[in-house]
């Protein structure tokens, strides 16, 4: 089950942590602030992400994370808000998934996308942390397709070892695709039944019936609205206690 | 943002006229450590420390490389040390500052340099294979005194982690998982820890433990670093106001009673962590290390 904490650090501006399906990230995010000139954009505010790996040093894997994080926040953050400045996002993972049956940290072949819910989440936690406006929520999940074409949903590292491609999956809160990132040997129809699947775990659209069996509706966002409803009761409390 | 905001003059004045009295901001006496937390993570080799609101976490890990050619029977050991804007918007992703350079420096030569794991125990086979072991630690919070958090942090990872069980037959390695053979704990021969002291009044008064703004209104730092035989493993005085002898032994003094405080901390904390993980009392059944 997802837990996640909200304002966990004190230096930065506004913080979270989110934890879901053995992956843990914390969020830190800094901004508005002042760009560097290089940098700065004449009409819209810089979004900048820095992933910043468990273990070793920030490699190809975590740019590429980097820039598909980047993007999905740009759409998500107003940044016609805040012309000419600079909203720092620094995500660092602290702990990922261990598999039973393989030797301790020298299994490195599982894929890098499937941290990518948890990266998101964090983010938009730590983003509402700082207060910054957001035009829209998302919500995310991962789907491994195995060899028999058996889905599996939050697959665990066993699961995403034997499937022969996973998929990350995103929705707005509009509903529409915001982010869709794929590994591995698929064709348009697993993809399209895989983004059936994840629609409907995204957004609980019960009309449509694909006869798999989802438990998890609204699984991301109920979580992080009841960490927010604690979190602004317990401020509401002492402001006005 | 390039630096750090320096203090105002009013809140300098504040803190030094405090200092005066022998009054710290947090009300702690001169010598006193904020309140040290430690939590371990699920897997093993990673322990988050906090300190007051500075907050280090650090994670070991092991992979088998070759060895230096020239140091055939010895593993490889490497502590990295990661200075983020999560720690304080002024640290910048992929720039080293002067903070994050003199912290790994001491890092390293208290806890490497003082050889508190024995590198020998990493070899697998001679001149082809040894562990490489890394400890990266984060900084995840920034509130003065990095060095003695990331210490601790680094000391009960390292404690903390258990390393997997390897066999050789005929020239061939074998590297056990969890399930196939319990992993077994690193040869630590001792625990250093760090105190770290910030000097005010020309190298008259010594404080333990500085907090950010007392750290940046201090007129020098002096790291004793020793183990809880009383050991002295490292001493770093570097810049700031000349330092008295007997002064400076004093601190020798001083850091060896912290660090036995330390160290009874950090084994509570690992004996917590070991109840906690013994379900049904099968640990000692699974231990795979020789009793010694």
């Amino acid at each position: 089950m997802a837990s996640s904490t909200l304002s966990p650090l004190s230096r930065a501006d506004g913080s979270a942590q989110y934890s879901f399906n053995g992956y843990s990230v914390l969020c830190a995010v800094n901004g508005p602030m002042e760009a560097q000139r290089r940098d700065e954009l004449p009409e819209e505010a810089v979004v900048d992400v820095a992933i910043i790996p468990a273990t070793g040093i920030a490699g190809v894997t975590s740019k590429h994370l980097e820039s598909i994080v980047q993007k999905a926040l740009r759409q998500i953050v107003l940044v016609a808000a805040h012309a000419r400045s600079l909203i720092q996002i620094t995500l660092q993972i602290i702990a990922t998934p261990e598999s039973d049956h393989q030797p301790a940290r020298l299994h490195q072949s599982f894929s890098s996308i499937a941290v990518l819910p948890a990266l998101l989440q964090a983010s938009i936690l730590a983003l509402l942390s700082t207060s910054i406006p957001l035009c829209m929520f998302t919500n995310l999940t991962s789907v491994a397709v195995g060899a028999n074409g058996d889905v599996a949903l939050d697959p665990s590292v066993e699961e995403v070892d034997a499937a022969t491609s996973l998929h990350v999956i995103g929705f707005s809160s509009q509903g529409d695709l915001l982010i869709a990132e794929s590994e591995g040997s698929f064709n348009i129809a697993t993809w399209e039944q895989v983004s059936d699947i994840a629609g409907t775990v995204c957004w609980g659209d019960l009309t449509r019936d694909n006869g798999l069996q989802v438990s998890k509706f609204w699984k991301h966002e109920l979580n992080c609205e009841s960490t927010l409803r604690t979190k602004i009761s317990q401020w509401y409390s002492k402001s006005t206690g | 943002m390039p630096r750090e905001a320096e203090l105002s003059v009013n809140e300098r004045a504040f803190v030094l006229e405090a200092l005066k009295e022998d009054v710290r901001l947090d009300g702690r006496s001169l010598d006193a450590f904020r309140d040290v937390r430690i939590a371990f993570g699920d897997e093993y080799g990673t322990a988050d420390v906090s300190m007051g609101k500075t907050r280090a976490l650090a994670r070991i890990s092991a992979s088998i490389t070759a060895p230096n050619p020239d140091r055939k029977f010895d593993g490889i050991f490497t502590i990295t040390t990661e200075l983020s804007p999560m720690a304080a918007p002024h640290f910048e992703i992929g720039r080293q500052t002067d903070a994050e350079a003199h912290l790994s420096l001491l890092l390293d030569r208290s806890i490497r340099r003082s050889s508190a794991l024995s590198t020998e125990s990493l070899c697998l086979v001679a001149g082809s294979k040894v562990w490489l072991l890394v400890c990266t630690i984060h900084i995840l919070d920034h509130d003065g005194d990095l060095l003695s958090a990331a210490c601790i942090a680094a000391i009960a990872a390292l404690s903390h982690f258990r390393i997997p069980d390897t066999s050789i037959h005929g020239g061939e390695l074998t590297v056990y998982s969890a399930q196939e053979r319990n992993p077994i704990p690193l040869a630590l021969l001792h625990w250093p820890f760090c105190v770290s002291f910030a000097v005010f009044e020309g190298g008259e008064k010594m404080i333990v433990d500085a907090a950010l703004r007392e750290e940046q209104c201090s007129e020098g730092e002096v790291v004793v670093t020793a183990n809880k035989s009383g050991e002295i493993c490292a001493i770093s005085k570097q810049g700031g106001v000349p330092t008295d002898a007997l002064v400076l032994l004093g601190c020798v003094d001083t850091a060896v009673e912290k660090v036995r405080v330390l160290d009874e901390i950090v084994r509570k904390a690992l004996d917590l962590d070991a109840t906690q993980r013994d379900v049904g009392g099968l640990m000692a059944e699974l231990r795979a290390e020789n009793a010694r």
